[in-house]
């Protein structure tokens, strides 16, 4: 592909020739040691420490434009926030009144049952940081990192519904592929009647799809999608989103399912991060010992980014299914948050 | 490498950080995908103007700093970067005394293999973006190579 011709003197031609051979090999080194081997963690994040100041000084006028306008607003639009905010609040605590009653409801059946799923209640807040990562997937990029013991895998909601999960962990931040990534797959369930299947992100951030839906399933426009909670990585009940258009075509064995996801994905600036079970670790490595139970895969390698496959993980778990999802693939796919995308069958 | 005293590679670092800091500058999402890639053309400037500034040495780390930002596997755009800023720096004679056009072209080239080798990569990884988004980059890179040019010789020169 390259060729060297020897364009000024022979020497240093050769010179060329060795260093780029040289560099290649390295950084082909490097990325079989990185897809392979958790060794570059500790190297990616120092070197992410590195482009820490970057990132911030990319988003910090944005952020010093909002807060200007912010201390800019004038007291009649302070004033009609503050009506807005205490209303919402009475409507929330109404809300949470009945849920409290839910919640103690759900907790004596399950202890009648003997189950043990987790609620998450330990969450901490990021914002996400104003920086461009890739144009062609949907991942951002928020402020809390391995030190506030963000783990890979770590379900990430905002106040509509389920945003996505954390992907990468660098030491100051972390990286979150949203559900709406062509390359994300999130187990959910019909509120209305329980149907369980898997929601596709589409590369889209306002539709995700429901790729296994048989056209004699019973989902209808209008539905409203929540996660399972199977496969242990997002906590159940949350809403994931709506379902708009049921297509049925006779011919087909599978529906075309789109839905709106609940989850303001291009207005959001702050996201909780959620600990399924109270008692997780708070450690603030990103080692296998800080995912509960989201991805024992993902463990067994002790990868942020692992492409970890576990076979028989039948119910879907909150995986990152590779590429184009193939019917088979999401249904029994890993349990694994796959940075990079590669699924071992 | 430090056999002729008057290369000075502060220029280098600056439109180096510059670039780093354009890449991941947010764009409206619309206008995302035609980003040109900042550092590459940054890179081919000092590959083709004076090798001897920059070099290997920084396509490759510069390559090592894009992965990070993107947050792709470690080493993918280092190895494209390294391979096309190599033949670039090869070519380099010969660009010099290209016409404006000719340059254009043959920096779609380079961009366009660059982008080639990052597709192939993302293949391999099984991380694959098939969207034709991708292929826009070098479109608009060659055409703002003669801009890039301009703008760091000023900076080269001084």
């Amino acid at each position: 592909m390259v060729a060297f011709r020897s364009s000024e003197s022979s020497g240093r031609s050769t010179g060329l020739l060795l260093r780029c051979i040289l560099f290649s090999l390295l950084a082909i080194a490097l990325m079989i040691v990185d897809k392979r081997y958790d060794h570059l963690g500790k190297i990616r994040r120092a070197l992410s420490i590195v482009a820490y100041p970057a990132q911030v000084a990319v988003a910090s006028p944005f952020e010093g434009w909002a807060w200007l306008r912010e201390s800019l607003t004038t007291r009649e639009a302070l004033r009609a926030d503050k009506a807005k905010l205490e209303d919402e609040l009475r409507v929330a605590q109404f809300r949470l009144q009945r849920y409290e009653a839910l919640e103690a409801e759900s907790r004596r059946l399950r202890a009648l049952r003997d189950s043990t799923v987790g609620v998450g209640s330990r969450f901490i807040i990021g914002d996400i940081m104003n920086v461009d990562l890739d144009a062609f997937r949907e991942r951002v990029l928020v402020d809390k990192g391995a030190r506030d013991g963000v783990y890979v895998g770590q379900a990430v909601l905002d106040s509509g519904g389920v945003f996505g999960q954390v992907a990468r962990v660098d030491q100051l931040t972390s990286e979150v592929i949203l559900i709406s990534d062509a390359a994300h797959a999130i187990p959910v369930q019909d509120n209305r009647n329980g149907l369980r299947t898997v929601a596709v992100g589409t590369g889209d951030l306002s539709r995700l799809k429901l790729p296994y839906i048989s056209t004699a399933a019973d989902i209808i426009k209008g539905d409203l999608l929540v996660t399972s909670g199977l496969g242990g990585g997002f906590p159940a009940g949350y809403p994931v989103g709506t379902v708009v258009e049921v297509k049925r075509d006779p011919a087909q064995s599978l529906a075309d399912v789109v839905v709106s996801p609940a989850a303001a994905l291009d207005r959001s600036r702050e996201l909780m991060f959620v600990w399924l079970t109270p008692a997780a670790p708070a450690a603030a490595t990103v080692s296998a010992a800080t995912l509960p139970t989201a991805a024992p895969a993902a463990a067994a390698t002790a990868k942020p980014v692992t492409p970890a496959a576990k076979p028989g993980a039948a119910n879907g778990k909150p995986a990152v299914t590779a590429g184009k999802p193939s019917t088979a693939a999401a249904a029994s796919s890993a349990p694994s948050v796959d940075n990079a995308g590669e699924a071992k069958p | 490498m430090m056999r002729d005293e008057r290369i000075r590679r502060w220029p280098v670092a600056i439109s180096a950080l510059v670039a780093l800091t354009l890449a991941i500058l947010p764009l409206p999402k619309a206008l995302d995908p035609f980003r040109p890639d900042f550092l590459v053309l940054v890179v081919f400037y000092w590959s083709i103007e004076s090798p001897r500034a920059g070099g290997l040495t920084l396509a490759f780390f510069a390559g090592l700093a894009l992965d990070v930002v993107h947050g792709v596997v470690l080493g993918q755009h280092a190895l494209a970067l390294t391979l096309m800023a190599a033949w670039a720096t090869n070519f380099r004679l010969r660009i010099r005394v290209f016409s404006p056009v000719s340059q254009s072209l043959t920096i779609f080239a380079f961009l366009a293999g660059y982008q080639f080798i990052l597709f192939w990569i993302d293949g391999a990884t099984g991380n694959a973006v098939t969207s034709l988004g991708r292929w826009v980059a070098p479109v608009i890179g060659a055409l703002l190579w003669p801009l890039t040019v301009g703008t760091l010789s000023r900076l080269h020169e001084r």
